[in-house]
């Protein structure tokens, strides 16, 4: 009786079992790769799974990879955070509070269609082309899909639960922290998911065009070390290292969020 | 007028229309409902599915407006919710991210009924009302890893843990099996004060589908009627109390659930056709 329990529990748990399936097509891929780089003379700049390999090796023994990721990294959680902040306080508000709604929702839904990169030039303008300009575009990027995620999950809160909490002489404001915010929870924790994701696509675009803007790449970043290797080295093995980790950090970051998400919220099924 | 004085709750022509919001074609659910329901009484409504029973319900707990109509408490209209009205839903409303025990302590730990009591006084109540429903054991499970009989007992218990004045429940009971049904049912009479003067008993007013259940625990029935839904009859339940199993098989408690019955018959034969 236990083990059909666990069987059917297990599903629920999306992402958090690993399947080795999976890895059958990427494996092949590479080797494909390595055998058609066999085939090129000894002297050509074409990228092998080798000579990526030996890249990444040299790159992370000289510090710049790891730097350059640190950097990254700390820029979108500086965003992130911004972008959570506001996107949650704003959505709880439009949830709840119908005028707020309102006043705020043509602002917010004619600026929700103009791209992060779109604002790039300004933030440039604003802030130069360092750490405070990467930090608002990443804010600007997780901010929509977190307000947007947070205004559905509050305004579609079951009605029964707030007339339940009424009934038992709970307050306002402890209804909205109470029973509001839990019940929203999922739907705050689907747009934080996927405002990350969107924060860490608009962190490497954002290095990579202010890279090119200040004609030095001297943002720093991954995505100012791809401009580097792009514009100056010319260096193919090394922007691919730099896909792969953006790849796989990406995933990583996703998978953290999963698993945040299995310990928040253990009452969903 | 010496009824008049001791009524708790006084429904003066009580109707209530919802109006759909795309068609605003109008549904009558109550109508013209008067009734008196006196400090200390325990009234039980029945009557068929759609009849109005939980809109009247709704209403004396404040969270439906009537149409028409005004429902007084204490001789004062009510205008919202308030803890000295405490509901069982009859869909139980539990919140799903709270585990059994921190739903029965949730209008405890933050509503009204919590504010006079030590966070041990409120341990100790949630402790208590996990035993009264039987529900030791499953203290720590969410709502969606019960069964529906559950669920049903932690709303209860909740309902009571939160010690209202007035309780209004909505087919309370229903969900669960026969011996736990009939155990709960002693136990609402105890909780209600049915050992006490009339005047230290609290105030309850129960729905069902069960003539028998409210024949056992009622002074009052109240039978509704469909379309509209209106009172079609009054029956005072004059079986002595405390009751006890016993009272079941006497033959006037047999007479009262046959009495009900004939009023519901017609409709309910009506409902199935
Ligand atoms: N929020 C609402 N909007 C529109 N119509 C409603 C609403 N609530 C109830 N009704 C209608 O009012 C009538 C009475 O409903 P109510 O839920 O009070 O019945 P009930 O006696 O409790 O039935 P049951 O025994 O099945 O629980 C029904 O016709 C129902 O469709
Ligand atoms: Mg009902």
């Amino acid at each position: 009786m236990s083990a059909t329990a666990a069987r059917a529990a297990a599903p629920a748990r999306r992402g958090a079992r690993f399947d080795p399936r999976g890895l059958v097509l990427p494996l092949l891929a590479l080797i494909v790769w390595q055998l058609w780089a066999l085939t090129l003379p000894h002297d050509s700049p074409a990228p092998s799974p080798a000579r990526v390999i030996a890249t990444f090796i040299e790159l992370v023994r000289s510090g710049d990879l790891p730097s350059a990721l640190a950097m990254s990294l700390g820029r979108v959680i500086a965003g992130f955070a911004t972008g959570l902040a506001t996107g949650v306080t704003v959505g709880v508000l439009m949830g709840a509070f119908r005028p707020v709604r309102r006043v705020l929702e043509p602002i917010i839904e004619s600026f929700r269609p103009v791209a992060p990169m779109a604002i790039l030039p300004i933030a440039i303008l604003w802030f130069g082309t360092g750490t405070p300009a990467a930090v608002s575009i990443v804010g600007y990027a997780a901010f929509f899909p977190l307000l947007v995620n947070t205004v559905h999950g509050v305004s579609r809160v079951d009605r029964k639960l707030v007339q339940a909490a009424r009934t038992m002489g709970v307050s306002r404001p402890r209804i909205l922290a109470k029973v509001v915010l839990p019940a929203a929870m999922p739907s705050i924790m689907l747009g934080a998911r996927l405002g990350m994701s969107v924060a860490w696509t608009a962190i490497i675009a954002a290095e990579l065009a202010v890279g090119s803007k200040s004609g030095g790449g001297n943002s720093g970043g991954i995505g100012s070390m791809m401009f580097v290797f792009y514009a100056y080295s010319v260096d193919l093995n090394g922007i691919v290292v730099c896909m792969i980790v953006v790849g796989v950090v990406a995933l990583l970051i996703d998978q953290l969020f999963r698993a945040a998400e299995a310990r928040l919220l253990p009452w969903r099924q | 007028m010496q009824a008049v004085e001791n009524a708790k709750l006084r429904l003066k022509d009580v109707t209530k229309t919802f109006i759909a919001p795309r068609t605003l074609k109008p549904t009558v659910a109550v109508s013209d409902v008067t009734l008196d329901i006196m400090r200390g009484e325990f009234v039980c409504i029945v009557g068929p599915s759609g009849c109005g029973k939980s809109t009247v319900l709704n209403m004396i707990a404040g969270l439906e407006a009537p149409s028409d109509g005004t429902i007084f408490m204490d001789d004062r209209p009510i205008s919202g919710p308030s803890a000295e009205r405490g509901v069982m839903f009859q869909d139980y409303a539990l919140f799903p991210w709270l585990t059994v025990q921190d739903n029965i302590g949730f209008g405890l730990r933050n509503g009204t009924p919590g504010h006079s009591l030590s966070a041990g006084e409120i341990k100790d109540r949630i402790e208590a009302h996990i035993d009264l429903v039987r529900l030791r054991g499953s203290e720590a499970k969410y709502p969606h890893q019960l069964s529906g009989g559950m669920r049903q007992r932690v709303a209860l218990a909740r309902l009571l843990a939160n010690g209202p004045d007035v309780l209004l429940m909505d087919e309370p009971l229903g969900a669960l099996d026969a011996q736990t049904r009939l155990i709960l049912q002693s136990e609402l009479l105890r909780i209600w004060g049915e050992t006490s003067p009339t005047a230290q008993r609290k105030t309850a007013i129960f729905i069902t589908h069960d003539i028998e259940e409210a024949v056992f625990l009622a002074d009052r029935v109240v039978v509704m009627s469909r379309h509209p839904g209106r009172v079609r009859a009054l029956l005072d339940i004059d079986l002595p109390r405390p009751r006890n199993e016993h009272v079941r098989t006497t033959q006037r408690f047999g007479e009262l659930s046959e009495e009900i019955w004939q009023l519901i018959r017609d409709e309910a034969l009506e409902a199935i056709a």
